[in-house]
């Protein structure tokens, strides 16, 4: 394939604005599948996509179509989530394009995380091509959007393609716009290989694979390459293309996507953002790679059986090989023995990570609460970062503390600007901007502590604007901020794993609601067990879990031994679950209790 | 070998509010054929099992003695063809004090029981009306007093705490009357709600009164501490009896002795395999009466997990574990496979260990589940 015939396109669209039905009908028109083979959603691969609705991996796809010109053109679409957590992933992808569609949904109207990713598009000079979908609900005004579009990005709609993916609508005017209007890639064949890692995944049988953009030269089974930051050298096995399953292709060469496999055993030689070359005839020059990437939310992850230790950190590792948002580092609590401390892009990556670990790794984990960084200063003039509150230094070192504030943006319709500005008021909040996008729109920028974002912020602006509302938030600064460590004590004894960092002004109330819930969570137990809420020496709230009085199977009928069994294993399995804290059996919802509280 | 003998008789007049095991009222006719079926088990099981004697042989339900005085004499003849009894043979029937007569027992003496057990529950009126009993305080006491006239000299009375609005007082005075009656042996449990029971309806409605926890363990604490007080020791979690009499049929279920179920529902142990019989009274007598099989194995017993159920079910008895006993039969040390358990709930104080075995503390007792939970092996 000659690379004027070649594109390279992304989709950006807000959750539920169509994404995926807008993939597959690109892949169904084109026929990259048969209409049988297609499974609604193609590209959410992941159990838990599908079951969620959500785009968390970017994925790649190669689209063959015949343009207006009577050319066979090829289109490699790389899939790119939409949650604001995966803005990491979102901007991976950008890089190995040459143009984005920009999707909207014609009754919602864009949304505050397409607006991050459609800037994200912008700086990497990607040609933007606009896409109302669902223009055939009855409540679809595509005219106003189209204006929003033209208003608030400053992008031109004229050429807007009106779409229904769902009912098929605008798909193959979508197809000759990619054609027409973005790009061919600029990379030339000739030149010494350049490629870029934008993704990878690891396959039991081919080891390590990597996804890749070639920009320059040309890529053949047999060549032997090499990794230009590890260092690392390689005879490539397999080549080929995401159609959507993974095809074996005799090629790949300048502008076009696709995978490449080898020798390549340890997860680890595979980086995302390294450039491919060939040893032999290598580039001058790495392509400029990405960003690192800095966690904003941390927690300790600990196997509940603490044989899984080692298990636990292979699945860390392999996750992390296509995943490089991922950070983790071992570390030791008191109460939930050894584990690991990760670091996440967010809350969603979070619980996507943890989902992942105990699905596709059969691991049992118990979760601590999230964190964000806290910088400490002192009193011997040091600033340490804190991202676990058991860490925290006694009161008398510090000298001050502060912590991370982000900016928030949120879109919502007029009606609700009451209802966010109360709770980002709640929130510590300090208001910075409003701007009307149009008639009933508007957009709300806050600085709010990350702190407080990411206990339930978004939860609860999402209950109270009847799901209207869209977040976006970047990291603003940090500023000092009078905190304090509220810790938990079972049984007397201080739960390290549950410590956690509030407002001073809020820490009494926190204290009351978190020992009331773990009340609610921690099972009777032989002996009466007082939990009790701190701050320093200073107990703040307590509550008790009565005793159980007895627990003692008395009948047996007819010498049914199976029956008394299977009680007996629900019980052990029901223990199982839970951690042994000191003389405590304490379940693995104890130790995100604090953010379930209201 | 030495084996022992159940055989279940599902009818009832009415069904117990607290009552999930299979029962049901059945016609006249119904249980005459159920009879007949069940005859028909018995003379199957004595042929395949010939060269077995039968030490002990409880007749339970269901109400036992709800059949017709001719039906139940068909089936002890039954089983005494069928099977060898020793001598010392312990025979005993359930009994619901509203069921039975002087000729009735004076037959059940004359068929070769030897031992009653009566299903009291209560002596309070309000009491056995609020669970479904048939009987009164009163026909009770008469019930027993006539049992022993006919000559039964081992008479047991099962008793219930923790019932709907019952108040320790009550429970005393329940207790006090079985005393006075001077029984040999008294079982004693703790109301259970199970699924589909009509209590387990009533709690759903929010209208069921329950003691609260607090005192249901004061009825518990008072009963195992008045009992042995007055000559009853406690054998077994819920069971106290006077010198000798501890019933040597439900000491089998605990202390690892086979024992063959009869009849809808029973259950058997032999060989180191469990089998459950058909549950439902009318496809088991459909399929006796067209010579197919009524008993299917439970799942197939692991050495594992006959070494879990030869220790929990031991831990129940006064006795406990007998390491001798274990070491026999698995060829390997108690030690060897639960010594860390077994150390770590002797810390606890819910077990007591030494070179014979080991057994439940009084606190053990309190919270058996714990003990026997923690005896299940990791797989």
């Amino acid at each position: 394939m000659q690379t004027k015939n070649i594109r390279n396109f992304s989709i950006i669209a807000h959750i539920d604005h169509g994404k995926s039905t807008i993939a597959d009908r690109l892949i169904e028109y084109t026929g990259a599948l048969s209409a049988r083979e297609m499974e609604a959603q193609v590209l959410d691969s992941m159990e838990l996509e599908r079951e969620r609705g959500i785009t968390i991996k970017a994925q790649t796809v190669r689209l063959n179509y015949k343009g207006k010109d009577g050319d066979m053109y090829e289109l490699n679409l790389i899939d790119t989530p939409g949650h604001v957590d995966f803005t990491y992933e979102v901007s991976r992808s950008l890089a190995a394009c040459e143009g984005a569609l920009l999707v909207v949904d014609a009754a919602q109207g864009v949304e505050a995380q397409t607006l991050a990713n459609v800037y994200m598009a912008l700086e990497n000079d990607l040609e933007i091509i606009p896409v109302i979908n669902k223009i055939d609900l009855p409540s679809a005004e595509p005219e106003l959007v189209k204006r929003e579009i033209e208003d608030i990005i400053g992008l031109d709609t004229s050429d807007a393609v009106l779409a229904s993916a769902k009912s098929g609508i605008g798909i193959e005017a979508i197809l000759d716009q990619i054609v027409e209007k973005i790009p061919a890639p600029a990379g030339d064949p000739e030149k010494p290989l350049r490629a870029l890692i934008f993704d990878s995944n690891f396959d039991s049988y081919k080891g390590a694979i990597a996804h890749i953009r070639v920009i320059d030269g040309c890529i053949k089974p047999g060549m032997t390459l090499k990794m230009m930051a590890t260092g690392k050298t390689f005879e490539v096995t397999d080549i080929g293309s995401f159609c959507p399953a993974p095809v074996n292709m005799p090629e790949l060469s300048a502008g076009q996507v696709g995978f490449i496999a080898g020798s390549l055993k340890n997860v680890k030689d595979v980086r995302v953002g390294d450039t491919v070359t060939s040893a032999a005839r290598p580039a001058a020059e790495a392509l400029p790679g990405y960003r690192g990437v800095n966690p904003m939310v941390y927690c300790g992850l600990y196997p509940v059986d603490s044989a899984d230790y080692d298990n636990l950190k292979d699945a860390l590792e392999k996750l992390q090989l296509n995943d490089a948002a991922l950070m983790f580092e071992p570390e030791t609590s008191v109460a939930l023995g050894f584990g690991y401390r990760c670091g996440f892009l967010g809350l969603l990556h979070m619980d996507v990570i943890q989902e992942r670990l105990e699905r596709e790794y059969n691991l049992k984990l118990i979760t601590t609460a999230p964190s964000v960084i806290y910088h400490v200063y002192k009193t011997n003039g040091e600033m340490i970062r804190i991202d676990n509150p058991a860490n925290l230094p006694p009161t008398t070192e510090i000298e001050h503390i502060e912590e991370p504030y982000v900016k928030a943006t949120v879109i919502v319709p007029n009606d609700y600007v009451g209802a966010v500005m109360e709770i980002s008021q709640e929130k510590r909040g300090e208001f910075k901007n409003m701007d009307y996008l149009d008639v009933n729109r508007v957009m709300i920028i806050y600085h709010i502590p990350l702190n407080e974002i990411i206990y339930d912020y978004f939860d609860r602006l999402k209950s109270s604007t009847r799901g209207y509302a869209s977040l976006d938030y970047e990291l603003a600064d940090y500023r000092p901020s009078k905190l304090v460590k509220l810790d938990i004590l079972l049984n007397g004894e201080a739960v390290d794993a549950l410590s956690n960092i509030v407002h001073t002004d809020r820490a009494a109330m926190r204290g009351r609601q978190l020992a009331a819930k773990l009340k609610g969570i921690i099972p009777q137990q032989m002996f009466e067990i007082p939990i009790q809420a701190a701050v320093g020496n200073k107990i703040i709230a307590r509550e008790t879990v009565r005793a159980m009085r007895k627990d003692v199977l008395a009948k047996c009928y007819g010498g049914d031994i199976s029956r008394k069994r299977k009680l007996l294993e629900k019980q052990k399995e029901g223990k199982k679950r839970m951690k042994s804290v000191g003389s405590v059996e304490v379940p693995q919802e104890a130790f995100m209790a604090i953010l379930k509280i209201d | 070998m030495e084996i022992s003998v159940y055989v279940h008789i599902p009818f009832c007049r009415q069904k117990c509010y607290y009552c999930d095991f299979p029962s049901a009222t059945g016609s006249r006719e119904m249980q005459k054929e159920y009879t007949k079926a069940l005859c028909q088990e018995i003379a199957a099981q004595g042929s395949s099992l010939s060269g077995e004697t039968i030490t002990t042989l409880y007749i339970g339900g269901g109400t036992p003695t709800l059949l017709a005085d001719e039906l139940l004499a068909d089936i002890l003849l039954a089983l005494r063809q069928a099977f060898d009894w020793s001598e010392m043979a312990e025979v005993t029937i359930e009994a619901n004090p509203g069921t039975v007569t002087r000729e009735k027992l004076d037959m059940l003496r004359q068929g070769g029981i030897n031992r009653i057990s009566f299903g009291i529950q209560s002596f309070d009126d309000e009491l056995l009306k609020r669970i479904g009993r048939i009987h009164s305080g009163v026909e009770a006491k008469a019930a027993v007093k006539l049992a022993r006239a006919a000559g039964f000299e081992n008479i047991s009375l099962d008793l219930m705490y923790g019932l709907p609005g019952q108040s320790l007082k009550q429970l005393k005075a329940s207790v006090e009357t079985a005393l006075a009656l001077e029984i040999e042996h008294i079982s004693i449990y703790g109301l259970q709600l199970e699924e589909g029971t009509m209590l387990a309806q009533l709690q759903q409605q929010g209208t069921l009164e329950l003691p609260t926890e607090e005192a249901v363990e004061t009825m518990y604490d008072y009963i195992t501490g008045e009992l042995p007080r007055c000559g009853y020791e406690r054998y077994e979690i819920s069971n106290f009896a006077r010198r000798g009499f501890a019933s040597r049929h439900n000491l089998g279920y605990w202390l690892d002795r086979p024992y063959i179920g009869l009849g809808a529902a029973a259950h058997s142990y032999y060989q180191n395999r469990r089998f459950a019989n058909l549950s439902a009274a009318a496809e088991y007598m459909a399929s006796v009466f067209s010579g197919k099989t009524v008993a299917f194995e439970e799942e197939s017993m692991t050495r594992e997990i006959l070494m879990e159920e030869f220790c929990f079910l031991a831990l129940r008895t006064s006795q406990g574990i007998l390491a001798d006993a274990f070491a026999r039969k698995f060829a390997c040390s108690l030690w060897s496979v639960y010594g860390e358990i077994i150390s770590q709930l002797t810390n606890q104080k819910l077990l007591q260990a030494d070179e014979n075995g080991c057994r439940l503390t009084g606190l053990g007792m309190k919270y058996g589940n714990q003990v026997f939970a923690a005896f299940l092996l990791d797989d």
